[in-house]
């Protein structure tokens, strides 16, 4: 644990100065925003850009760095230090995994934050609406849970690719695309082979988990997880041969 | 670890790359306590036998036994590679670089990093990126002696450095060996100063063997330094 926790600590320690970054970057536009709104020099509908910018742009910068991070050690060279350290390879991709989520952690909450901070006054017509502050806070928490969940699913995948794409001496962006479509399948097929095993699973009431109903009484949400779990678990597999492939089979020939 | 085992066994090892045979059957024995000098001009395969010992090459056939064992990830706990290529990560201090790399071995010794750290005269508050390339030479050999690693592999350390520097590590390197219970394999293509170091060389051209034997022996037999040997050599 104590290995693991320095791998994480290296990654969060090397992504800090960007996070802080965007994640200042990002309030800094609501707040320009919010004080032109202010001024009447823009319509109050501008402050959209505050929040679609940010959701925009997180989402795409957070899958580059899925990829940047495992790149930025072949480039330095400093997988020189990784791959002699004797730790199994699914804990260096760990640690970069939970890094990202770290990552997605502080501008998700920049971006929420920074909204209520600068746009709660102009959203008079929205708090009319939403049942209440707490209801916001519980779905803002299940927003953020399936975000994590879809980023350390695709980071995932894309580790696999440019693991894969440095066991080979040419073509390698070709052959990291090929992987990244292949194990996207793969996750598909091994989700439907997985899916029955996990049918005895209840269909979870969305509208009721996420008090929906408190919205509008006609809204019906329901969701058999059974192909998701199968799919977290092929997903959970490829962290895993990853690992194998990094600790393994890869070669350092610069 | 029995004294009479060999710390490092290779047998018939071969490596090709997609243009080139790196590695034509290299077969050694190290005993312990012994430091050996890999000599060879660049692209004679010093480096790729280094790095199918550490486990960062896959050969193509042979075998590797580090104490009686093949590459694994528990061999990488018995070994301290130093690679030729700058390996460290630049946005550290000194002390975060030390404090990392010694969370991963158990063999780390504290007292002997502080030591090192006197003795090649870092500042444990400096960053990387801000030392010279002689002092993160210099860095990169504490990285390696501050442990009680049976098996230290020094590949090229002597490279590009100012001889300032290069004299600081040869006497590092002197200082801190552990003679009874380690062996250490310093690959070089400039013997000059540091052929003192050596209890025993091995001349690799284009992937083969071509001699080695106790320096001392050589020295008699040949009448010459190795120095001299090397020139002659590889003339």
């Amino acid at each position: 644990m104590k290995r693991f926790l320095k791998l994480l600590r290296k990654d969060l320690e090397a992504s800090r100065l960007p996070v802080f970054f965007l994640a200042g970057i990002t309030l800094i536009l609501m707040a320009v925003l919010r004080w032109r709104i202010a001024q009447g020099a823009w319509h109050p509908q501008v402050s959209v850009l505050g929040v679609a910018v940010p959701l925009t742009f997180f989402p795409l910068w957070l899958i580059w760095r899925s990829f940047q991070t495992l790149r930025a050690e072949w480039r330095e060279d400093t997988v020189y230090t990784l791959l002699v350290l004797p730790v199994p390879g699914w804990q260096v991709l760990l640690a970069k995994l939970a890094g990202l989520l770290v990552e997605y952690s502080v501008l998700f909450a920049a971006t929420v934050g920074g909204t209520f901070l600068f746009f709660g006054g102009l959203m008079d017509e929205l708090w009319e609406v939403i049942p209440g502050p707490w209801w916001l806070a519980w779905n803002a928490l299940w927003v953020y849970v399936t975000g994590a969940f879809v980023l350390a699913t695709l980071a995932i995948h894309v580790q696999l690719a440019f693991v894969v794409s440095k066991m080979v001496g040419r073509l390698q962006g070709l052959v990291a695309l090929w992987v990244l479509f292949l194990s996207t399948w793969l996750t598909d097929r091994a989700a439907l082979l997985l899916e029955p095993l996990f049918r005895w699973l209840p269909t979870i009431r969305l509208h009721e988990f996420l008090q929906l109903t408190r919205f509008d009484e006609g809204i019906i949400l329901e969701w058999q997880p059974a192909g998701q779990i199968g799919a977290a678990f092929a997903t959970v597999g490829l962290l895993f041969l990853t690992g194998l492939l990094f600790e393994r089979f890869l070669e350092i020939n610069g | 670890m029995n004294a009479a085992e060999p710390v490092l066994v290779v047998h018939n090892l071969r490596k090709k790359y997609p243009k080139v045979e790196a590695l034509k059957g290299i077969s050694l024995s190290l005993p312990q306590g012994e430091i050996w000098g890999l000599l060879g001009p660049n692209g004679s395969g010093k480096s790729t036998l280094l790095k199918c010992v550490a486990g960062l090459v896959r050969p193509d056939g042979g075998e590797i036994a580090i104490l009686g064992t093949p590459p694994s990830r528990a061999s990488k706990a018995q070994i301290a590679f130093v690679p030729e290529v700058e390996s460290l990560y630049r946005w550290m201090t000194v002390r975060q670089v030390l404090e990392f790399t010694s969370a991963f071995y158990d063999d780390w010794q504290k007292d002997s990093e502080e030591e090192l750290l006197e003795f090649m005269r870092l500042d444990p508050r400096a960053k990387v990126s801000t030392l010279s390339k002689g002092m993160r030479a210099r860095l990169r050999l504490v990285l390696a002696l501050a442990r009680r690693a049976p098996l230290i592999l020094l590949d090229e350390p002597f490279s590009g450095i100012d001889p300032s520097s290069r004299d600081r590590i040869v006497e590092g390197i002197v200082r801190q060996f552990k003679g009874e219970e380690q062996t250490i394999i310093i690959s070089t293509h400039a013997v000059g100063d540091t052929e003192q170091l050596f209890d025993a060389v091995v001349f690799l051209h284009e992937g083969s063997i071509i001699l080695q034997g106790s320096a001392e022996e050589l020295r008699a037999s040949r009448g010459k330094s190795i120095n001299d040997l090397f020139k002659e050599v590889f003339a």
